[in-house]
C-alpha cells in the first residue's frame, strides 16, 4: 500500500510534469508587436486624434491650490519610491499642489481599486495612477472622471478613455530595442539568453517581452531564446531562479535579461555568487543605486531605465497643466517644468523620452 | 447550550457597541463618511469578501478552515473567460458552468478532508496552490475582456438604487442566518464543531455535513468570482489573492471560535462591517493604507481580548 | 514544578517498539525518498542537476525557511499556529540591515534581531497563554500590525551598501555555505533536545492533551510563552540568513513566506492538531520544496503550471502520509 502510494505519487507527478511541458513560452502577451528598425531609424509616429477621457463638469482649477493623490501599483518598492519622490519634488516646485502617495502593499487590482474609490469619495482634485491592470482599473477611473476629477496615468496605462493623459516613460519597442541591442553587443550575435521577469500577468513586462521577441527575430535572428522564469517582485526568489538558470544551462547561457528593478540586481548577484562575472552578461531594467556594486565591479555593463524620478515629476506637471486647462485635447506638446517641452504621442500619451542606458561612466551621477 | 448562547450574544453586543463607537468616531473625522452614496459603495466593495465569509462561518464552526477560497475565486474567473470566449458558450451558461466548477473545487476539498482525514488546514493549503496554479496554467496569463453590457449589471449596476451584489449578499445573509441558526443542518454544524466524536455517536452525518459545507464554500467563492469579474470587467489569474486572510479576519472578528462549535452569522456580518468601515473611514480621514492595516490588526486582537475578559467575568 | 517527567505525560518516541518507531519517522522517510527520487529522475534528464553548485544552491536557498520551520514546528506541536512569521522575518531582517549599515558592530546586527524576535513572540505567547486568545487570532492581528508598521516606517526603501563581513549567509566553511550549517546543526540540536529533554516532552504533552498536561503538573501557560519565545529566536536567525543572502534588503514583508514555512512544517509531518511530529521532517520538506522549484526549471515545466505542480506534490505527500498511517492502524 505504502509502495503503491509512493509509486502512484511519482507517476502522477511525472505525468503532470510531462503534460505541462510546453514547447515554447516566453512570457509575452499576444498583442501585435511593432519592432523598430534595426539601425535605429525612429518609427514613423502617426498623428492620432485625442482618445483620452474628459472629466464631467470639472470646476475651474486654474492656478488654484489642488489636492492630488498618487496611487501606484504598490508601495514599498524602490521604483515607486522614486516616482513618488519625483511627484513630491514637482509639488514643492509648483507650490500650489498638495500631493501624497498611498496604495496597496501588494500589486493587487482589487485593493488598488478600493484605494482610488476611497479617494474619490474623500474629494481630491486629481488622481495619478500606475495601473495593475489596464481594464480592471477603468471603471473606477471613469467614476473619477464623472466626479470631475482630473486623472493622469504614468508607468502603466489604463484604457485610454478612462483617463485624460498617460505619461509614457518610453515606448515598449524602444525599451525592447535598447535591451536586445545591448545584449547582442555584450554577448555576440549567436549567443543564448534567458529572462527573469516578475509575473506573466504584469502587462508592462509581458509587452516588453513580446516586443523583445519580435525585435530579436527581426534584427538579431541568430540569438537563441532559452526560457523565461517568473520570480514575483521578490529578491530572494529572483536570485534563486537566476541561479538555477545558470546551473541548468551551464556554459550555454551567455546572458540574462532582468525585466524588473528587483529581478535585475538579483540576477547580477546570482552571476556574481556563481563566479561567472564576465562570462554571463546581465542586461535589464533597474534603478541605479541597486546596480552600483555590480556595475562598479564590471559584472554588469549596461542598465536600461528611464529616470523614475523624472517620470513622477512629469506626471504631476502634466496633471497640473491639465487642471489649469493649459493641456487640452489636440495639443502636440506640454511644458513640464525643468524637463522642458514633452511631446504628445498616440493621441493622449506624453512621452518622457528615450530610455537611458546607465554605464560605469555615468551611474555615479544618479541617486535613486 | 443557553449559557454558550448567552456568551455568544455577549461577544456580538461588544462588537456592536464597538462598531457604533467606530462609526461615530469616523463620522466626526470626515463628513463624507456617513453618506448614503459612500455607504452603498462600501457595500459594493465588500460584497465578495462578505459572500465568502458567510460560508466560511459554517466552515469554521465545524472546526475547519478553507484557505483555498481566494484561489477558487481566481480559477472561476479564468474559467468564466475560457468557457465564454474560447469555447464560445453563451455567457449565462458559462457563468453557471464556472460556478459549478468552483463547487467541484470545494467538493474536492471536502472529499480530501472527509475521506482521507487530511486536516482542513493542510488540505486547503495544498489546493490553494493547486487551484491558483490551474488558473495560471489554463489562462497562460491571458485576460479575457469585452463582456456584453448586461453582464456588468451584476458588479457595477444597481437595482432600486442599491448595488446589485448587495441584494445578493443580503439574500445570502438571511439564508445563512436561518440555516445556521434555525435548522437541523445548523445544529449538526455546531455539534460537529463542538465535539465531532460525540456528534458521530449521536447519529449526525458529520462527513455529509462537512462535504456540503465545503462544496458550498466553493460555490459561493465561485459566485463571488463572477461578481468580481463583472465589477472589474476583465479576468486575471491573480484575482482573489489573499482573500482568505480578509475573510478569516472578518469571521474571527465576528466571534466565531477558531476551535469550532461557536459562532453566528450576525457576528460575521458585524465583523465585516467593522472591517470595511475601518478601511474606508480611516482612508477618508487621511490615514494611509499601511496605517489602516495596523489598526485592523490591533482591533482584531483587542476585540477578542475584550470579549474574552467580559465573558470570563460573566462566568464568575 | 517545571519538569515534565511526571508519569501522566504521554510517552513519546524513546519507548516505542521498532514498528512504531518507523511510524514515528515515516514522514521523514517518505520525504527523503521523494528528495532522492527527484534527484535521480531530474539528473537523468539533465545531469547538470547534480552539479556541485546546484546542489549547494538547493540546500542553501531554502535554509532560512528550514530554520524558521523549526520554530514553527515547535509552535504547531504545542497545539498552536503562527501566521505572522513571514512579517516578523521581514521586520527583523530590516532591523538587522539597518543596524549593519549604520555602523553598529556586526555582531550586534546579528544578535539584535534574535533578541527582538524573542521579546515580540514572548509577548504573543503571553497573549495566547494568559488571555486565552486563539493563536491564529493573535498572529493574524500581528501579521497586519507588523506588515503595515514596517511599510509605515521604512516606506519600503531598500537597504544597500551592506558591509561585506556582515553577509553571514555568504560565508562558507569547508566549502559548504553557512546557511546549510545553520540548518543542519540547528535541526539536529532541536531534534535531539525535543526527544530527550524534559521540556521537549512537555511541548508534546501540551500539544497532545492540554488538560492531561495540566493535571500532570506542567505549567502550560509558562511553557507556551517559552515555546513562542524559542520560535521568535529561530525567526531571528532565519531573518539574519534571509537578510544576508544578497547585497540588498528589500525591507518589505516577503510575500507568502508564512504559508511556505507552515507548509514545510505540516508536510514534514507535524500534525496540525498538535502533539506529534519532528523538526527533521520540516527541514527535509524545506529542502524538498527547493529541490522541486529547481527541478521544475530543469525539467522545462512551463512556469505557468509551476504552482499547480507544487500544490499537487504537497497533496500527494500528505495523502501518502495518511495512507501510511491508516496502514499502521
Amino acid at each position: 500500500m505504502l509502495k503503491r502510494t509512493v509509486a502512484l505519487a511519482l507517476g502522477l507527478s511525472l505525468g503532470v510534469s510531462s503534460a505541462a511541458l510546453a514547447a515554447t513560452w516566453t512570457g509575452g502577451d499576444d498583442l501585435p508587436t511593432n519592432p523598430l528598425a534595426c539601425n535605429g531609424t525612429p518609427g514613423k509616429a502617426e498623428a492620432k486624434p485625442y482618445d483620452g477621457g474628459v472629466p464631467t463638469n470639472a470646476p475651474d482649477r486654474k492656478g488654484k491650490p489642488i489636492k492630488v493623490v498618487d496611487v501606484p501599483k504598490l508601495i514599498g518598492i524602490g521604483y515607486f519610491n522614486a516616482t513618488s519622490k519625483g511627484i513630491a519634488d514637482a509639488a514643492k516646485e509648483l507650490g500650489n499642489v498638495e500631493a501624497k502617495t498611498d496604495g496597496p502593499t501588494q500589486a493587487n487590482i482589487d485593493q488598488q481599486i478600493s484605494f482610488i474609490d476611497n479617494y474619490i469619495t474623500s474629494g481630491v482634485d486629481g488622481i495619478l495612477f500606475a495601473a495593475n491592470d489596464p481594464v480592471a482599473i477603468a471603471p473606477v477611473l471613469k467614476k473619477a472622471l464623472a466626479a470631475g476629477i482630473n486623472v493622469v496615468g504614468y508607468d502603466a496605462n489604463s484604457q485610454p478613455d478612462a483617463r485624460q493623459w498617460f505619461v509614457n516613460q518610453a515606448e515598449f519597442n524602444g525599451i525592447a530595442k535598447a535591451l536586445v541591442d545591448n545584449m547582442a553587443k555584450e554577448v555576440g550575435e549567436d549567443a543564448s539568453f534567458a529572462i527573469v521577469t516578475s509575473t506573466f500577468t504584469t502587462p508592462n513586462q509581458a509587452r516588453w517581452i513580446s516586443e523583445m521577441e519580435a525585435y530579436q527575430a527581426k534584427c538579431h535572428p541568430n540569438m537563441k531564446w532559452l526560457e523565461t522564469v517568473e520570480a514575483q517582485e521578490d529578491n530572494v526568489l529572483s536570485f534563486n531562479q537566476a541561479t538555477t538558470l545558470i546551473n541548468k544551462h551551464g556554459d550555454d547561457l551567455k546572458g540574462i535579461f532582468g525585466m524588473t528593478s528587483v529581478a535585475t540586481p538579483a540576477s547580477a548577484e546570482a552571476v556574481t555568487q556563481a563566479g561567472k562575472c564576465g562570462k554571463i552578461s546581465v542586461v535589464g531594467l533597474a534603478t541605479p543605486n541597486a546596480m552600483k556594486p555590480y556595475v562598479e565591479k564590471d559584472c554588469v555593463k549596461s542598465v536600461v531605465l528611464w529616470n523614475p524620478v523624472d517620470l513622477g515629476y512629469a506626471a504631476l506637471q502634466v496633471l497640473r497643466a491639465t487642471a489649469d486647462g493649459d493641456l487640452k485635447p489636440g495639443a502636440t506638446s506640454v511644458k513640464a517644468g525643468k524637463l522642458g517641452d514633452l511631446q504628445v504621442i498616440n493621441g493622449s500619451e506624453i512621452l518622457l523620452g528615450a530610455p537611458f542606458t546607465f554605464t560605469k561612466d555615468n551611474i555615479k551621477d544618479f541617486d535613486f | 447550550m443557553t449559557a454558550t448562547l448567552r456568551s455568544l450574544l455577549r461577544h456580538e453586543t461588544i462588537l456592536a457597541i464597538l462598531l457604533v463607537l467606530v462609526l461615530a468616531a469616523l463620522a466626526t473625522q470626515s463628513d463624507r463618511f456617513f453618506t448614503t452614496a459612500n455607504l452603498l459603495n462600501q457595500g459594493r466593495l465588500m460584497a465578495e469578501v462578505g459572500l465568502v465569509a458567510l460560508v466560511m462561518t459554517f466552515v469554521i464552526v465545524t472546526g475547519g478552515i478553507d484557505l483555498s477560497v481566494g484561489s477558487i475565486l481566481g480559477l472561476t474567473a479564468i474559467l468564466l473567460g475560457v468557457f465564454w470566449h474560447n469555447l464560445g458558450l453563451p455567457l449565462p451558461v458559462a457563468m453557471v458552468l464556472a460556478i459549478v466548477a468552483a463547487g467541484i473545487g470545494g467538493l474536492i476539498n471536502g472529499l480530501i478532508i472527509t475521506r482521507f482525514k487530511v486536516p482542513p488546514l493542510i488540505a486547503t493549503l495544498a489546493t490553494l496552490a493547486l487551484y491558483r496554479g490551474l488558473a495560471e496554467g489554463i489562462s497562460q496569463a491571458r485576460s479575457v475582456r469585452g463582456y456584453p453590457e448586461w453582464f456588468f449589471v451584476l458588479g457595477q449596476g444597481e437595482v432600486l438604487g442599491v448595488p446589485t451584489q448587495l441584494w445578493i449578499l443580503g439574500a445570502l445573509v438571511v439564508i445563512a442566518a436561518v440555516v445556521l441558526g434555525l435548522t437541523t443542518f445548523g445544529r449538526a454544524t455546531y455539534a460537529t464543531g463542538a465535539n465531532e466524536t460525540g456528534a458521530r455517536f449521536s447519529g449526525i452525518g458529520v462527513d455529509r455535513t462537512k462535504l456540503l459545507i465545503y462544496t458550498a464554500s466553493g460555490l459561493v467563492a465561485g459566485l463571488a468570482g463572477v461578481i468580481f469579474v463583472s465589477r472589474v470587467s476583465t479576468t486575471r489569474s491573480d484575482m482573489g489573492t489573499g482573500l482568505e486572510l480578509d475573510v478569516i479576519t472578518a469571521v474571527v472578528l465576528g466571534g466565531t471560535s477558531i476551535f469550532g462549535g461557536r459562532g453566528t452569522i450576525i457576528g460575521t456580518v458585524l465583523g465585516l462591517i467593522l472591517m470595511q468601515a475601518l478601511k474606508n473611514g480611516l482612508a477618508l480621514s487621511g490615514v494611509k493604507g499601511d496605517g489602516t492595516i495596523v489598526v485592523i490588526g490591533l482591533v482584531l486582537i483587542l476585540a477578542i481580548v475584550a470579549s474574552n475578559l467580559f465573558s470570563r467575568e460573566g462566568d464568575g | 514544578m517545571m519538569t515534565a517527567s511526571s508519569p501522566a505525560v504521554p510517552r513519546t518516541a524513546p519507548a516505542m517498539r521498532p514498528m512504531k518507531r518507523i511510524a514515528a519517522y515515516g514522514q521523514e522517510f517518505i520525504l527523503l525518498g521523494a528528495i532522492v527520487a527527484l534527484f535521480v529522475v531530474v539528473s537523468f534528464v539533465n545531469p547538470r542537476f547534480l552539479g556541485a553548485n546546484n546542489i549547494s544552491n538547493i540546500f542553501a536557498g531554502n535554509a532560512y525557511i528550514a530554520v524558521a520551520a523549526i520554530g514553527m514546528s515547535l509552535v504547531i506541536i504545542s497545539g498552536h499556529i503562527d501566521v505572522a512569521v513571514g512579517s516578523l522575518i521581514g521586520v527583523l531582517a530590516t532591523i538587522s540591515g539597518t543596524l549593519a549599515v549604520n555602523g553598529y558592530p556586526i555582531w550586534l546586527a546579528w544578535l539584535v534581531p534574535v533578541l527582538v524576535g524573542i521579546v515580540v513572540n514572548a509577548g504573543v505567547g503571553a497573549l495566547i497563554a494568559y488571555l486565552r486568545i486563539p493563536s491564529i487570532v493573535v498572529t493574524l492581528g500581528m501579521l497586519s500590525i507588523l506588515k503595515g508598521g514596517l511599510i509605515s516606517v521604512t516606506a519600503g526603501a531598500w537597504i544597500t551598501n551592506l558591509p561585506a563581513d556582515y553577509l553571514i549567509a555568504q560565508f562558507r566553511l569547508f566549502g559548504i555555505p553557512s546557511p546549510v550549517w545553520f540548518m543542519v546543526i540547528l535541526t539536529a540540536l532541536v531534534a535531539f533536545w525535543m526527544r530527550y529533554s524534559g521540556f521537549g516532552r512537555t511541548i508534546y504533552a501540551i500539544g497532545g492533551n492540554v488538560e492531561a498536561a495540566r493535571v500532570a503538573g506542567i505549567q502550560v501557560e509558562r511553557s507556551t510563552v517559552i515555546v513562542f519565545a524559542i520560535h521568535g529566536a529561530f525567526a531571528g536567525i532565519a531573518a539574519v540568513l534571509f537578510a544576508t543572502q544578497l547585497q540588498v534588503i528589500q525591507s518589505t514583508v516577503p510575500p507568502n513566506l508564512e504559508l511556505t514555512v507552515i507548509t514545510a512544517s505540516v508536510v514534514g509531518g507535524v500534525s496540525i492538531l498538535g502533539g506529534t511530529g519532528t523538526v527533521i521532517g520540516s527541514t527535509l520538506a524545506a529542502i524538498l520544496f527547493a529541490a522541486i522549484a529547481s527541478s521544475l526549471i530543469f525539467l522545462n515545466v512551463s512556469a505557468y503550471w509551476l504552482r499547480s505542480v507544487q500544490g499537487l506534490l504537497i497533496l500527494i505527500t500528505v495523502l501518502a502520509d495518511m495512507a501510511r498511517r491508516r496502514r499502521l492502524r
